[in-house]
């Protein structure tokens, strides 16, 4: 495969240049944290500590329930204050764990240990990993270890670290490579270990030269090599990055380790390389503040369950004469918008977005007819036809829309949305048609 | 509770298209064929394009207004209507024309389907359309230079010589929207930056190209077809009309399906049809095709398809031959159907014959044969008779006889080949000395309203009691002299093609009448 990108896709203004150069700076919370028990796919965690418990950095506070799920680990010291319903950046509620952090930051037993990852068998790696609460933290948030035990693992062609940071304005993997680069490379060669017949890749879009050069130079005299792409919005996805480097691309029903794939994010990797050499629990991440909205556009390394009000305060606040009007968890083009800012940073989250104008207010204003122009055709990554599966929905044409058009297969980039000359919400419709399907599934 | 901010679905930014400029970019880049066209057609073609730029504007502004709609004028899609329109029209007619023709686009064909988005088919082309039939002779009096001529595809047909240069340059005579040049420009300027997919004119401009060196009837001689794809609106429709994302398909695979109905069928109306338009037809009737299209021609997502080593795009061979199967088979049907009625047409023409030449020789009682001309019709051996009457073929010639035995005159039947569409049969009566009494059509093909008033007597009636070697058809009008006949608007062709078959039996007659 020569061609270095997937078929469709849009350049939406980037903004990276407000946050690009920013170092990965620590931020130590201020005030408590809140531990989300969901902060993956599949079931929450069990909480196994209760109100006025004495808590650990790195110790395990919410178990994983069943296979697909995943540990929650405190990423402070201090004292449980409460166990109960908290907002989510998604707006809804669920259980959370809320810690009083004692500023000490006293480290569980057995954490930080270091260990030469050569002398552990490949379960107790795939153990560290589960143990250590790893999910995927470029968004999805499915449970790491899962994913390292595929039916077939003499099928797994290909180990991808994810470095194609393609959504507007996050910088944050960015600055990871920069920074991290051999820990990124040994993380890959961890994975390698579990599947010595894959070869191991680094993708990163060609919008950071600076990454580039530092991953190129930390994977000298490995066996684990960069693969750069052209930049491209929705580049990081999953289906675009297999499309990229193995030319099939996934459907329904089909895993990436079907395809031979398996995809993480250079975070992941990251963090998948401290918990097998330093048997470190996931309790921070790279986190990226930004936006034309902010005063200091930033990247931090956060704990897991900071309360996302103190990384505005810690990137400067709010920009001077600035009324900000959206604040997105995630970046512009998949992030979930939040009515206000007391939600914590999740596993998964990697920035916060603050926008001064809403670019979707305006677009509700400027909204014409569906000009069937086809452009949402011709940018959609997946080859759907967006357009006919908007008639569809709108009409409530289901079976077209899922049989004929596949519109189940949306992976909701919303490229098709951001092209659109008639500024018509085409991924909402799609977003609420596709739970609509499945809610009529459901119900048989 | 602190200030709660905005909350929407995904994504939170947009690209800063939106139907305004997509609409002006379509007005950029139909303005270098549009200065053109004002430049080789002057002031006229400026008021043509206000007039229908103006209206169409004023009709959507005052059909939001009564039907309690947003104002819609502001995205640029009455102006792209109207100025298609006016491009798609001569030059010099009265603007009445281009306002009725604006009007009917934007509050017929478009907002009584709903407004923008909404209709099923190309305003501007049913606008054109709706004048061609109303007023096809104002529709097609091309005037350059405030004189009436032929267009270039009209030259064409009639075997005159025609200046590629000036087609491609747009300086040639035509609708002021002509230029192949200007047009190209635009078309590519707007596939270059997005407005267009290139699919649509590319199967357009192929299949009509196929179409026309399969059936055009002059193989593949590249003069002949780059003059056919410069004229007559095939550019125009390609680039600027088929692509009209409303009315075309939306997926790559329809749009090809769609593109090749589109050259198949101007090709077809072209070389096959009688209307004075080949394109728009074909345009409007494969709009009618397009929600079949979209509903039938989806493609699979990509996880869906096969591998690529084994496909390689078998979708749109199929629909190309499934296509020329259609065109195939109709030419076949048509060709079929000439051979079974041939035979009663020779049958009804001989008829026919017999009686023109009573109407033309209403003094003769009987006709016999004339030794001379029979045997100077038999030296020609059914060829072309002489030089300068184009292709003109001498059938018969009798003498007409009075009660009393007396030669009265003669009355020869005539074909020119050079009609606007097939044969131009008639008979020529002449007396002894040598006037024309009359001329009666037998065989005549010519386009309602325009070329067939050429069997109107303010046309033919103008041959009678003249007594010249020669006649000359004057394309302007207000002829003064004997020898001159004034043109039917519109039709010069046809006019031009009766005048050569009569001078034709006029030459034949002073050769051969004893």
């Amino acid at each position: 495969m020569s061609k270095n990108t997937f078929r469709g896709g849009v350049h939406p203004y980037e903004g990276k240049e407000l946050a690009k150069d920013a170092p990965l700076t620590p931020y130590l919370p201020q005030g408590d944290l809140v531990f989300l028990l969901s902060q993956h796919i599949g079931k929450p965690a069990q909480a196994v500590v209760k109100k006025g418990d004495e808590v650990l950095a790195g110790q395990v506070i919410g178990q994983a329930d069943g296979f697909v799920s995943a540990n929650i680990i405190s990423s402070v010291s201090g004292k449980v204050k409460d166990v109960r319903k908290c907002k989510t950046a998604m707006g809804t509620s669920a259980m959370g764990i809320i810690i009083e952090n004692d500023g000490q930051y006293t480290l569980a037993e057995g954490v930080g240990v270091e260990t030469d990852p050569a002398s552990l068998t490949n379960q107790e790696i795939i153990d560290r990993v589960r143990e250590a609460g790893i999910v995927g933290m470029g968004g999805a948030g499915f449970p790491t270890h899962v994913k390292l035990m595929p039916k077939d693992p003499d099928a797994i062609e290909y180990i991808i670290a994810n470095g194609a940071e393609c959504e507007p304005y996050i910088t944050c993997d960015d600055q990871l490579m920069r920074t991290a680069s051999s820990e990124i490379v040994k993380g890959v060669e961890i994975l390698l270990r579990l599947f010595p017949k894959a070869q191991g890749l680094v993708l990163i879009e060609e919008n950071k030269p600076e990454a580039i050069a530092a991953m190129k130079a930390a994977c000298q005299g490995t066996k684990v090599t960069v693969r750069v792409v052209e930049t491209k919005y929705p580049q990081g996805g999953e289906r675009s990055i297999i499309s990229v480097v193995t030319g099939r691309h996934l459907k329904l029903g089909l895993l990436p380790a079907d395809l031979g794939c398996i995809v993480d994010n250079v975070t992941t990797v990251r963090s998948i390389y401290r918990a097998v050499a330093f048997h470190e629990p996931l309790m921070e991440r790279n986190f990226t503040v930004s936006g034309p909205g902010v005063a200091k556009p930033c990247n931090l390394t956060v704990r897991i369950g900071t309360v996302m009000e103190e990384l505005v305060e810690a990137a400067g606040g709010f920009k001077e004469g600035t009324d900000p009007k959206k604040l997105i968890s995630g970046g512009p083009m998949m992030g979930f918008p939040l009515a206000n800012l007391q939600v914590p940073v999740c596993k998964n989250n990697n920035a916060l977005t603050i926008l001064v104008d809403d670019p979707v207010e305006d677009a509700q204003k400027e909204m014409t007819a569906c000009l069937r122009c086809g452009r949402c055709n011709h940018v959609c990554p997946e080859g759907l036809t967006p357009q006919q599966m908007a008639v569809a929905a709108e009409r409530k044409n289901y079976d077209r829309y899922e049989n004929k058009l596949y519109g189940l297969e949306c992976i909701a980039c919303g490229s098709c949305t951001f092209i659109c000359p008639a500024k018509r919400p085409l991924m909402q419709l799609f977003k609420q048609t596709k739970a609509e399907i499945m809610a009529a599934k459901r119900r048989g | 509770m602190s200030k709660l901010y905005n909350v929407s679905s995904s994504p939170h930014v947009r690209s800063k298209l939106n139907t305004e400029n997509v609409m002006f970019c379509v007005v950029i880049a139909l303005l270098p064929t549009a200065l053109i066209g004002c430049y080789t057609h002057g002031m006229s073609a400026v008021v043509t394009i206000l007039a229908a730029v103006a209206a169409a504007v004023l009709t959507e502004f005052i059909f939001d207004k009564i039907a309690h709609k947003p104002n819609t004028i502001r995205d640029f899609s009455a102006v792209v209507t109207g100025l298609l329109l006016a491009l798609c029209m001569p030059a010099g007619t009265s603007p009445v024309l281009p306002v009725l023709g604006s009007v009917f686009a934007i509050l017929v064909v478009k907002n009584l389907f709903g407004g923008l988005g909404k209709n099923f088919m190309n305003p501007a082309l049913a606008g054109r359309c709706f004048l061609l039939i109303s007023f096809g002779t104002a529709m097609t009096s091309y005037q350059l230079d405030a004189v009436s001529s032929a267009t270039p595809l009209a030259d064409l047909a009639s075997g005159v010589e025609v200046d590629l240069a000036s087609i491609i340059l747009g300086t040639s005579n035509g609708v002021i929207g002509s230029s192949a040049l200007g047009l190209l420009i635009g078309g590519l300027f707007l596939w270059c930056i997005g407005g267009i997919t290139i699919e649509i004119p590319l199967a357009s401009i192929l299949s009509f190209t196929v179409f026309m060196a399969l059936f055009g009837g002059q193989g593949f001689d590249p003069v002949f077809l780059l003059i056919h794809v410069c004229t007559g609106g095939i550019l125009m429709g390609s680039f600027f009309m088929a692509t009209d994302p409303v009315t075309s398909p939306v997926t790559s695979t329809g749009q090809i399906v769609f593109g090749i109905a589109v050259g198949v069928l101007s090709g077809l109306f072209r070389v096959k049809g009688s209307a004075a338009d080949s394109v728009s037809y074909a345009i409007i009737i494969s709009n009618m095709l397009v929600p079949f299209i979209d509903a039938y021609i989806v493609p699979k997502p990509y996880g869906h398809r096969p591998p690529k080593e084994k496909s390689s795009g078998s979708k749109v061979p199929k629909s190309a031959l499934i296509l020329c199967g259609i065109t195939l088979i109709a030419g076949l049907a048509l060709s079929g159907i000439f051979a079974m009625t041939e035979e009663t047409i020779e049958e009804q023409k001989a008829m026919a014959a017999a009686e023109s030449y009573k109407e033309v020789l209403a003094d003769a009682e009987s006709f016999q044969t004339n030794d001379a001309m029979d045997s100077a019709i038999a030296a020609l051996e059914g060829g072309t008779y002489g030089t300068d009457f184009g292709k003109v073929t001498i059938n018969e010639a009798f003498e007409g006889v009075d009660g009393s035995g007396n030669v009265v005159g003669y009355a020869i039947s005539v074909t020119s080949g050079d009609g606007f569409d097939g044969n131009i049969t008639m008979a020529v009566g002449i007396t002894a000395d040598g006037t024309v009494t009359g001329i009666s059509f037998t065989e005549l093909n010519e386009t309602a309203g325009m070329g067939m008033r050429v069997d109107e007597d303010a046309f033919k009636g103008q041959f009678v009691g003249r007594n010249v070697s020669a006649f000359v058809l004057n394309k302007a009008g207000g002829s003064t002299s004997d020898e001159e006949i004034d043109s039917v608007s519109g039709a010069s062709i046809s006019s031009s093609a009766v005048v050569n078959a009569v001078n034709a039996a006029l030459d034949f007659f002073a050769s051969n009448a004893n």
